[in-house]
Parts: C-alpha cells; structure tokens; sequence
C-alpha cells in the first residue's frame, strides 16, 4: 500500500469540518506558507516535481511559474469539473476532505500572488458543491478566506462555482469561458491560460488532486515529496479503477507500482473465469492497452505508460474483459466523444461524427474491413489538429483499439455480414494516394445515399 | 490609442526569405512573399483570430504540432512549410471533413463560381471523398431575415456571420445554437435577423449558406461584371462594387477601403440598388399640362425651363441633395449666378453658417479622419447618431473601443445607438447642442458667468458640462469630435471653434473634427460653391443670398418665382413642412431633377428632368472627411418610351450645360470629364487633381496641403436663448431622421419591410404620466397640427422630450413647427379600422 497522504484516515466522517481537520493539522501548512516568502512556496512546489493529475501531466511548480509577477488581478481555477469516463477521484476527495482542496489552493494562491480564486466544480456533483460550500463558509468565517489572511498581508477570495454540465468545460479554457459565462467552447491556445486566462488576466488552472498536494508538499518539503513515487512521477496517485473487476474503487499507490498490483492486487482482478482483453490506463480518452502479461506489468507512472504508448491521463484505469466486445467498446467511447464535442473546430466535430457512423456500419454488419482502414485514416486526420485535445480524446482510444484489435473487428464484420446475408467482403481495391482507402460505392445490398436530399 | 508604429521581421516560408509587418498573423505575413495559406474562418476585419476551421495549418520549425497560421503572429528568423507532406495531410483532411456534411450543390448554389470552399477544396483538398454515410439535413433555405437567406446544410460553421453579429455590429443576434455535429447557425428564439448592418455576413460567409434573397437565382459569376463606384446613400461615401449583368445592377459589394468604409456597408447601401430598376424611375423628361405631369420630347422640357428661368433671372433658386456630384453642383451654381444673376442656392437644411465659420471649420488642419476614429485618445459624439446618419462610422467606432481601448463620450438629445459603449453620456434637451457648446467653451475658458446660463439652455446642468470639459482636457492628445449638423445651428459653429482652439486640435495628426453633415454630398457641393455664401472653394461673394429657409419664404411670397431642386424633397427632409408646401405651390414654376416619381414631384414639379442613378452617373464625390473620390458610370442610362438614342435619361451636366447654353451662357462643359477639370481648376484647394490621380480610391484633399488662412482669434459668444422648458402637457419636440428615411427605401422591394413608421419617443416617467404605454397608438400635435405614432419608451430620453421621425412619409413630423408638442394616447375608437 505505501505512503498515503489522501487516504489515512479519509473515512473518518468529521474530517469534512473544520474542527475535524484542524485536529489533524490542518491550515498549520497554510500558516507555515504564509510565513514564508511567496518565492520560496513557489521553490518548495517546484522541488517537489509533482505534475497535475488532472490529465496532461503538467508539471505544477513549473507551470505556478509561469504566473507573471506584478499587481495585475490573478487568479487561482481550480478545475473540479470531473467528467472523464472512469474518472471519480475527485468526488471523494472533495466530499471527504474538503478543507484539504482549500488549504491548497490558499497555499498555491499565495504562492503566485492570487486574490481571487475559483472552484469550477461539475453540475452533477450536488452533494460534493454543497460540502465545499459548507467548508468554504467554516473557513471564511474562521479567517482562512478572505481579507489579511490570519493577519498576513495575503488577502485571497474562494469561490465554489458549479458548471451546467459539459465534459468540454473540464478543458481549461472552456472552463475560463463557462466560468466567465459565456458558452463553454475552448479558446485558441496560445496566450495561454498563465498569460491571459480568466477576465484576461493571469490564470493558474489545476485539478483538485493536484491542488491537494500542496499541503503535504508543505509539511514534508518538496524535497522530501519528490522521495516519493518513481523519479519523474513522483508522489501518490488516487486510482480510479472501473470496470470489469472484483473490487472497483478509489486506491492511493505510489507512482511507479506494477499494474498488476493496481488491477488484480487492490481491486481484485476480472471476475471468476475471466481474463482482461484490454484496459484504459488513463481515463477513456487514453489509448487502450491488451491485458497481456507485457503491459500488466508496466510500472503505474507518467513515463512507462507513456513509453507504452498510452497514458496516465487522469489515472482511472477502465478494465474490459473478454465478455464484452471491443466493438461496443468503441462505438460507447465514440458516442461519448460526439456528443460531447463542442463544434467549434472542423476535425473534431466532424472527425467524431464520422467515426460514429461508420462504427455504427460496423456494429450492424454493413461494413467491410476497409472502413477499418478509413477510419485508422480519419482517426490520424483528427489526432494534433484540433483546437483542443477533445478530438485526440476520441481519436487516440479509437485508433489504438483498432490497432491492437483489428482481427476482432475483422471478424465482428465478417461474423455481421453473414448474418446480414451479405456475403464476404470484397478485397479492398483502390488506394488513395495517402494510402488511405477509397470507400467501395455500393457494398452488394446496401442503398447509395443521396448526396442531396 | 495612437496608430503603433510599424516594425518589420523577416522570417522564411518555404524557403522564401519574407519580410512582413512584425506582429501581422503569418497567413497574412506569407502573402509578402506570395504564398497563400487557406482560410476559411479567419478575416482580419472581424478581430481576434478564432483557429477554428483548422484549414491553416503550417508546420513551424521548432513546434512540434502544426500550427494555426492564422493566429500565429510571425517572429523574426521564424521558419514557415506549408508545402510538406505533413501540411499537405492536414490540409487535406480538413477539406474532407468540410466537405462531409456539405451537400455539393454547387451547380445549384449562388455561391458556385465564387466560393472560397470550392476554390480551396479544387487547390488543397483531396479530391474525393471517402464518406458514405447520410448527410446531415436541416430544412432550407429559410429566412433568416426578410433580406438573407439560410442554407444551413452547406454551413461549414466558420463563426464569422457570428463574429461579425457579436463583436463587429454589436447586435448580438447571431448566434451558435447547439453543439458538436449538430451545430448551427440562428438567432434566438428564431428572430429575424434586422440589423441596419445585417448584408455585411453574406459576403462573409465562405460558402453559399448566407445568400442575398434580392440576388438569389438572378445571375452566376459567369454572367456578371464587377463595376466599382462610390455609393452616394449617406456622406461617407462608401466604396461599392456593382454586379451588372446586362446593364441592370444586380448586387452591391463592398469594395474595402480602409480609409473609408473599412470593407463594410449598411443595408440601405447594399440593397438600395433595386430603386435603380423600378417602376416608379422617371426616364424621360416630364411636363405639367393642366393639373397632369405628361412626358414630353427633352426639347419640350428644356424649352419650358429655360424659359422659366429666363423669366425668372434674379428671381430663382436651387435646392440641393442626394446624388448631386461636384461637378453638378459646381455648373448648378454657374448656371445660376452667371446665366441669372441669382445666388439663392442651398443645401443645407438647418440654414447656412458665416462665411468664415464655414471657412474656418473646412481647414485642413481642423480635419479628422475616419481612420483616426479608430486610433483617437478620445472621441466626442456630438448631436449625432452615426447608425443614422453615417452608418458605418458606427463600426469604426465601436472597433476603436473595442480593438485600441479609444474613450468615447456622447452628447446628444435623443439616445444614440452607441450610448452603451459611451464612457460619458450626456443628454441635451432638443435643440440644446449650440448652448452645449457655449457652455463647453465657457468651461474651457473659466468663464462662469456664460457657463451657468449657456448650460441651462444644453438642459444641462454646470457641473456636468465642467465634468465633460475637465473629460475632453485631459482624454488625451488625439482628440476626435464627431459632431452632427446640426449643432451649428445659431454660434453652435463659433463655439465649435473656439473649443478646437481651446483644445489645441488644429494641426495635430489624428485629432480634429468630423462632421456629419445632413445631405450626402454635403460638402462636395458647398466647396464647388453650391452655397447662398460663397462661391467655389468657399470664395467671397458680393452679396449674400437666400439660404433653405429665405428660399421657401421668398417662394411663398412671390419675391422668387422659380426653384430648381436638384434631387432635393424639401417638403419631405426640411424642416417646416408647410413652408415648403406653400412655397412649392405658389412658386411659378419647379423645375425638379430626380430619379423617382416622389410625392412632391408628382404634387409640385412643372418640368422635371430625370435624374440619373448613381450607376449611371460619372462625377466626382467629397465624403465627410474631405475624400474625392469618383463615381464611375457601371450601367447605361435607361432609354425613353421611344427607345430612340437621347430620349431617356440624359447626364445631368449636359442638362444644365444645355439650359445654360439655352440662356446665353457657354459653360463650356462637353464631356463629364471636362466639367470635373473645370472644377477642380475652380476650387483652389482641390488644385492641381485630375480624374486619374483620383482614380479608384480617392484623394483626400485636406492631405494636399492647401493654404488656408482661417482667423485663429478666439470669438466671444453670447448664452443663447434656452429653448421653452417642458410644462405641464407639454413637451419638447425633437426629431432625428431614420437611416430607412429615403426614397430608394420606399421603393425597392427588399427593403420595403424596413420603411420607417411614426414613432413617438419617450421616456417611460412621462409616458407613464400621460397614460402611454409602449407600442400605443400616440398623437404629437401642436396648434391644431397632428400626427400619429407608435409610443416607444426607452429609458435614456431626457424626461420632458419627445422625439419623432424625419421624413416619414404618411405622418410626416415636419408639420409639426412648435418647439412644444402635447403627446396623448388614441382612444381606441378614434382608431382607424384595421382591414
């Protein structure tokens, strides 16, 4: 089990009020910050090299660096808009320890010099807002928010505010718009949030796990923290771990434990009589892996998934065992992306739209393995030239389930033409130049659409 | 924000070595080195870059991931591919996924020929598609206005008609409903888009989804040509491309000039066109026979004026308006003071102003631009609502708030449009502006005792007008003061002087003044001399002469017996209604030259000349900043019922030449060309300008560095008179005229649905004192004089002021005489019976 700096003690039902988590000292770190110069927050966040857990894996000291100095109106974001399939660490983290979110963003917003700061947190997490409400209301009123804070220079303001529901707002920029309230549709990057965020002004965006560490960053010195996890991954990680598994469920490891301790150890492995076909390593919109004994034995941390070619992402590992079909897999986690894809930019809008459809030919038997071709093809078209990372989000699953599952999609087609009576599918012909196939016009039985209507 | 000085980097795109404006977006950057990137979304015009359509993308050394080149500014020593296989790959991807849901009915589409999706789709796309699945549907086209058109199935979601509706006019009414796959452009609730800008997204729109219902299905590129002129619908004199096809105008274009429209027009300009081809043209010359105006051969007709004027010599008189040239004007005023020895000529509505004033307000160093708005510290509306009267300053306006942070403060009695983006608002009683600005310049000065007495009649208060002062002081070197006509009224033009005297405006690069004159040629006829005051290039004259008013009373009481009005509806646009309606009917004879059949041509006029359409017309044109520009001839001029050659409409400057050759006077004027060169030789400060310096763009001539010699002594001014105070019962009149307030309006079909109704403006205090409530049925009258309208109650009316409309033509609101109206509520039977 390791270290635990979330979860010791997180179930102990007054840790959610102030005297509850003043009796394990809490805001001590808040006050040890404040004694400190801003500078030197800042150079303890950078020691201890802990990168956001919100999905990028961005560094965190680097980026509160990135924060300008001056007296310009700041702010401190932080991003409690979780809504990435497999993803609900956050919500227990909030619900269970609230003052935890506060102190660190208290300790963070001094560290870059915000006044003003903002819990986004998702529509749907009612019961979650209305605990940061009750904890944010202890604190203002025991001086921890609010105007020279414990009679320090520091004045900073918190704000819990709650999102209509839109997975696009947990994108940060989208975030900053809904925030400001305008419809959530992501800003061209650059300038980026650190430079022009929020009402234009400096902006810190990060996720609730991030922000959490500060604290403890506090209490144990970045130095010490870094000890923690594996060299560039450093500290703990809460994992969500869905799916199909014995024990699904919410576990702190340190970065850097095998995979198989995560997914057969903590939560149980598949059920009885079950082997793991393939697993999201990092929310749904991180490329599947096989369940083979290879990947099973990744260590759990930024690099060695990323060298694998997924990615830590948000760290809800999603298990798919052999009962369920990829297929089904693929078409949930396209509709997702379709529906959630906010339209501003041409590649996800339409990229997403497409691939449903031709995911939906496959699911009912009216494809041919060369729509696999197009739509690796289109997936490709998608990945890097988007506004903001929600087509990659669709595009990086897709892709690599058809990459490591390709046979098994071959033969759902196969195994749905014949039920269809369609026959096999025709060899492809006809290569585009890119490689890339050209749809074949009138699979035997299949109706032509009319281009107009 | 003054203008940023320029500074050039030189980067490389695809391998070229380029030097480019440091700062400018690298599509437009590449362009210097002749490389064109693909767009779709990106328009500079509309502001910030949005990266949504993805069709830029370049590879950037140094960057691993392809970049939008349309928001990525270029940095010395950047090097730019857009030629690589990666680009080529991404490029080409986007146009497939653009092309996925667009329906390709191009054979079919009035965008087909000239559409940026087909264009780019032929030079970047793949080449064929790979989709084969149902398309997505929406119903089409529907209206999205009585104007425009929507296909929303050819929609590639570029957010420019949305941009342009959110940040360029401000009318926030476009917008993005829905999400992802199922985006789509709308309005709210399903509201027609009316906004006096709304046209400006049709030539936005990349593809064929936003088309004009006016030029829907008339013509394909291939039919047309493209004809530039200048749009004489308001003074700024907007740069247009005409659409002829077969000698018929079928659409007006923007043609961008920075220094003018910046590349954007008002629909009465843009739709406007269609008076041009109406049934109501008059195309032949028309005499009064009995109590019928009956055609009649051009010798008739100039017979019967000529001898007209002949009899009436010193006794005549000219009105001047709406598509007047220079040139015109210029021989108008020969014609009368050389051929008749009359000096009655006028076109301002409000009255003339002193020769030196005049003078003195046309000096190039007092001049602003229209650029400067853009780039001014601050700028000053004066008694002027820019939407009505010069719409497209509205949208330079707002670009200098928005895009260079340019302080605006407005005074004016009725609210204007651009109130909301105002640091400072102040509000004038009707009439009040020449008492703002005594008062205005009584502060300047530290005059107290003018100050108190010369605010009250502003209907305002000394405090206030202190507070503006102190504001214009210390806005900042480059001051703009926009100011309407008529605020000259009375000293308006004094004190306006002395203000840009106190202010230091004379001379400065980027601060000065701007008028916004009522007639659109306004000041291209005065400087051609087409003024009771002076003659060309503001000349001292002898004797002075009749102005607007002096004519119409001289008129009515027989001491003039003939008037000329030159595209002029006095009846209509002057003040004093029935003034003009006696004077035109006692007047011996009216000689008209228009274009329509207008009530008061049908009602008054003994011999009337066609007028020429502006695209029929050649001359020259002087916009409210002192631009020239030309008017060039893109269609023929209509035949008469003969159809034989000169029976139609002929030029104007041959009418008045032939009158005047009629009356003894050679005016030596044989070809348009050669009454431009007499004019510009005539007016010494447009010395030295041919027709082809002037050429498609226009010459400013403030910038040509005229001598003037303008007195500089600062003049003492009197508290003027304050108008009569609201009483019981009783309120002030004010009016403004509607930007729909024009004949083309009333005429052409798709712009019928804009024509103005009688409004009666209130504030909501005295409406709820008189028992009016918004959308009633109202009657403004005074002494026995009438009228109706609709209430409308908007909150920054000044209380005790009623404002109604110019130039309405069913319950027109220049009956109405009295300063003091009485404003009540129809009873619902007095109502006429609705069919």
């Amino acid at each position: 089990m390791g270290v635990q700096l979330f979860y010791d003690g997180i179930d102990d039902p007054e840790l959610r009020t102030l005297d509850g988590y003043a009796k394990r000292g809490g805001y001590e770190m808040l006050r040890k910050a404040l004694e400190m110069e801003p500078g030197a927050v800042l150079q303890e966040m950078l020691d201890s090299e802990v990168r956001g857990r919100g999905g990028a894996g961005f560094a965190m000291g680097k980026k509160m660096s990135f924060i300008p100095g001056g007296t310009m109106d700041k702010y401190l974001v932080c991003n409690a808009d979780e809504s990435e399939p497999g993803t609900f660490k956050d919500r227990e983290l909030m619900q269970k320890n609230p003052h935890l979110l506060i102190e660190g963003m208290l300790i963070a917003g001094y560290a870059i010099g915000a006044n003003k700061s903002f819990i986004f947190i998702r529509g749907e997490y009612d019961h979650q807002a209305d605990v940061l409400d009750a904890a944010v209301a202890e604190a203002r009123a025991a001086g921890y928010i609010g105007d020279r804070i414990l009679g320090f220079a520091h004045t900073q303001d918190l704000v819990v505010h709650r999102g209509a529901g839109a997975y696009i707002c947990g994108e940060e920029t989208a975030l900053l718009d809904a925030l400001e309230g305008k419809r959530g549709n992501p800003r061209l990057k650059p300038p980026f949030p650190a430079v022009q965020g929020l009402y234009r002004g400096p902006t810190l965006i990060n996720n609730v796990e991030t922000l959490m560490n500060a604290p403890h960053i506090m209490r144990m010195g970045g130095k010490e923290f870094a000890r923690l996890g594996t060299a560039n991954s450093t500290g703990t990680k809460v994992v969500s771990i869905s799916g199909c598994v014995q024990r699904p469920g919410n576990y702190e490891v340190e970065l850097g434990v095998p995979t198989r301790e995560l997914v057969y150890g903590l939560a149980g492995g598949p059920p009885e009589g079950r082997s793991i076909k393939a697993w999201f390593p990092g929310g749904s919109s991180a490329p599947v892996l096989p369940g083979t004994d290879e990947y099973m034995d990744l260590p759990y941390d930024f690099d060695s998934i990323a060298k694998a070619g997924s990615m830590l992402g948000s760290g809800a590992i999603i298990v798919i065992d052999d009962s369920i079909s990829i297929v089904d897999v693929a078409v949930k986690t396209a509709k997702f992306y379709r529906h959630e894809s906010c339209g501003k930019c041409t590649p996800c809008r339409e990229g997403t739209n497409w691939t449903v459809k031709m995911l939906e030919r496959v699911q009912s038997g009216e494809a041919t393995p060369m729509d696999l071709d197009i739509m690796a093809s289109v997936q490709e078209q998608i990945i890097g030239n988007c506004l903001c990372v929600l087509g990659d989000a669709m595009a990086m699953p897709i892709g690599s389930m058809i990459a490591h599952f390709r046979e098994e999609f071959e033969a759902h087609i196969d195994a749905a033409r014949e039920r269809n009576g369609l026959g096999a599918a025709i060899p492809q012909v006809n290569r585009g130049r890119q490689g890339g196939a050209y749809p074949m016009r009138e699979p035997a039985g299949i109706e032509p659409t009319p281009a107009v209507v | 924000m003054p203008r940023p000085a320029e500074h050039w980097v030189t980067f490389t795109v695809d391998g070229l070595e380029v030097q480019a404006p440091d700062g400018v977006m690298l599509v437009d950057g590449a362009k210097y080195g002749d490389v064109e990137i693909p767009v779709f979304c990106y328009e500079p015009k509309l502001g910030q870059p949005v990266g949504a359509c993805r069709m830029c993308l370049v590879e950037i050394e140094g960057i691993p991931k392809l970049q939008t080149a349309c928001s990525t500014p270029v940095k010395d020593g950047m090097v730019v591919h857009t030629q690589t296989q990666r680009v080529h790959d991404a490029q080409r991807a986007v146009v497939e996924f653009l092309l996925i849901n667009h329906p390709l009915d191009c054979p079919v589409c009035d965008k087909g020929g000239e559409c940026p999706l087909q264009d780019i789709t032929y030079g970047w796309g793949p080449g064929t598609s790979r989709f084969i699945e149902p398309k997505r549907h929406f119903k089409k086209p529907l209206e999205l206005s009585p104007l425009i058109a929507i296909d929303r199935e050819r929609c590639i979601l570029c957010y420019r008609c949305v941009r342009f509706s959110q940040e360029l006019s401000e009318d926030y009414q476009l917008i993005l409903l829905e999400r992802g796959a199922h985006s789509y452009v709308g309005t709210f609730d399903g509201h027609p888009y009316v906004a006096p800008f709304s046209g400006n997204i049709i030539e936005l729109c990349p593809v064929g989804a936003l088309t004009s219902r006016a030029y829907r299905f008339r013509a394909r590129p291939w039919d047309i040509e493209g004809a530039g002129t200048v749009a004489p619908t308001d003074a700024t004199h907007c740069n247009v491309e005409l659409t002829v096809r077969d000698e018929r105008v079928m659409r007006v274009l923007a043609r961008d000039h920075e220094g003018v429209d910046d590349g954007w027009l008002d629909d009465r300009t843009r739709f406007g066109y269609q008076a041009v081809h109406v049934d109501e043209r008059i195309v032949q010359p028309l005499v009064r026979e009995g109590t019928e105006l009956m055609p009649a051969s051009w010798e008739k007709a100039l017979g019967a004026a000529t001898a007209a004027l002949k009899k009436a010599g010193a006794r005549s008189a000219a009105l001047a308006d709406g598509e007047t040239t220079n040139e015109e004007a210029y021989l108008l005023q020969r014609l009368f003071r050389e051929g008749l020895g009359s000096g009655h000529l006028a076109s301002r509505p409000h009255g003339e102003l002193p020769l030196d004033a005049a003078r003195a307000l046309a000096d190039p160093a007092l001049q602003a631009t229209i650029p400067d708005l853009e780039f001014a510290h601050a700028v000053l509306l004066l008694e002027c609502d820019p939407i009505d009267e010069a719409p497209v300053l509205d949208l330079r306006i707002r670009k200098g708030i928005r895009r260079h942070h340019v302080q605006l403060a407005v005074a004016s009695a009725r609210p204007t449009a651009l109130d909301a983006q105002a640091a400072s608002v102040m509000r004038l009683a009707p009439g009040g502006a020449e008492g703002l600005l005594v008062a205005l310049d009584a502060a300047l000065s530290g005059d107290d005792g003018n100050l108190g007495g010369a605010s009250t009649a502003a209907g305002s208060n000394a405090q206030a007008v202190r507070d503006l002062a102190a504001w214009l002081r210390d806005a900042g070197d480059d001051l703009v003061i926009v100011y309407g006509e008529r605020a000259l009224r009375g000293q308006g033009a004094r004190a306006l002087l002395n203000l840009a005297a106190r202010l230091e405006l004379a001379g400065r690069d980027g601060a000065g003044l701007l008028e916004v004159p009522s007639v659109p040629n306004a000041r291209g006829m005065r400087e051609a001399g087409f003024a009771p005051g002076h003659g060309p290039g503001f000349a001292t004259l002898a004797a002075a002469a009749r102005d607007a008013r002096g004519i119409a009373e001289g008129l009515a009481s027989g001491e003039l017996s003939t008037v000329w009005l030159n595209y002029a509806d006095p009846v209509r646009f002057h003040p004093d209604r029935p003034l003009w309606e006696s004077a035109l009917g006692t007047a011996q004879v009216v000689i008209a030259v228009e274009t329509l059949l207008t009530d008061t041509v049908r009602e008054y006029a003994d011999v009337v000349f066609p007028g020429e359409a502006y695209p029929e017309k050649e001359g020259t044109l002087t916009n409210l900043d002192g631009r020239v520009q030309r008017l060039r001839p893109a269609i023929g001029r209509p035949k008469g019922a003969t159809g034989l050659p000169g029976s139609g409409v002929r030029p104007l400057w041959q009418v008045i030449a032939d009158v005047a050759r009629d009356l003894g006077l050679d005016l030596r004027a044989l070809t348009g060309a050669m009454a431009s060169s007499q004019l510009f030789e005539a007016v010494p400060f447009y010395g030295g300008l041919t027709l082809d310096e002037i050429g498609g763009r226009g010459i400013r001539w403030p910038e040509l560095n005229a001598e003037w010699d303008a007195p500089t002594e600062v003049a003492r001014l009197e508290v003027p008179a304050a108008g009569p105070a609201a009483r019981e019962g009783a309120l002030r009149l004010g009016t403004f005229r509607s930007l729909w307030a024009s004949k083309d309006v009333d005429v052409s079909p798709a712009l019928h649905f804009l024509r103005p109704r009688q409004v009666a403006e209130l504030c909501p205090q005295d409406a709820e004192a008189l028992g009016i409530n918004e959308g009633d049925r109202v009657e403004v009258s005074a002494n026995g004089t009438r009228i109706r309208g609709t209430a409308k109650l908007r909150a920054a009316v000044p209380p005790g002021s009623v404002f109604v409309a110019e130039g309405v033509t069913d319950e027109p609101a220049n009956t109405l005489t009295e300063p003091l109206v009485e404003v009540r509520r129809v009873r619902e039977r007095e109502l006429e019976p609705q069919l």
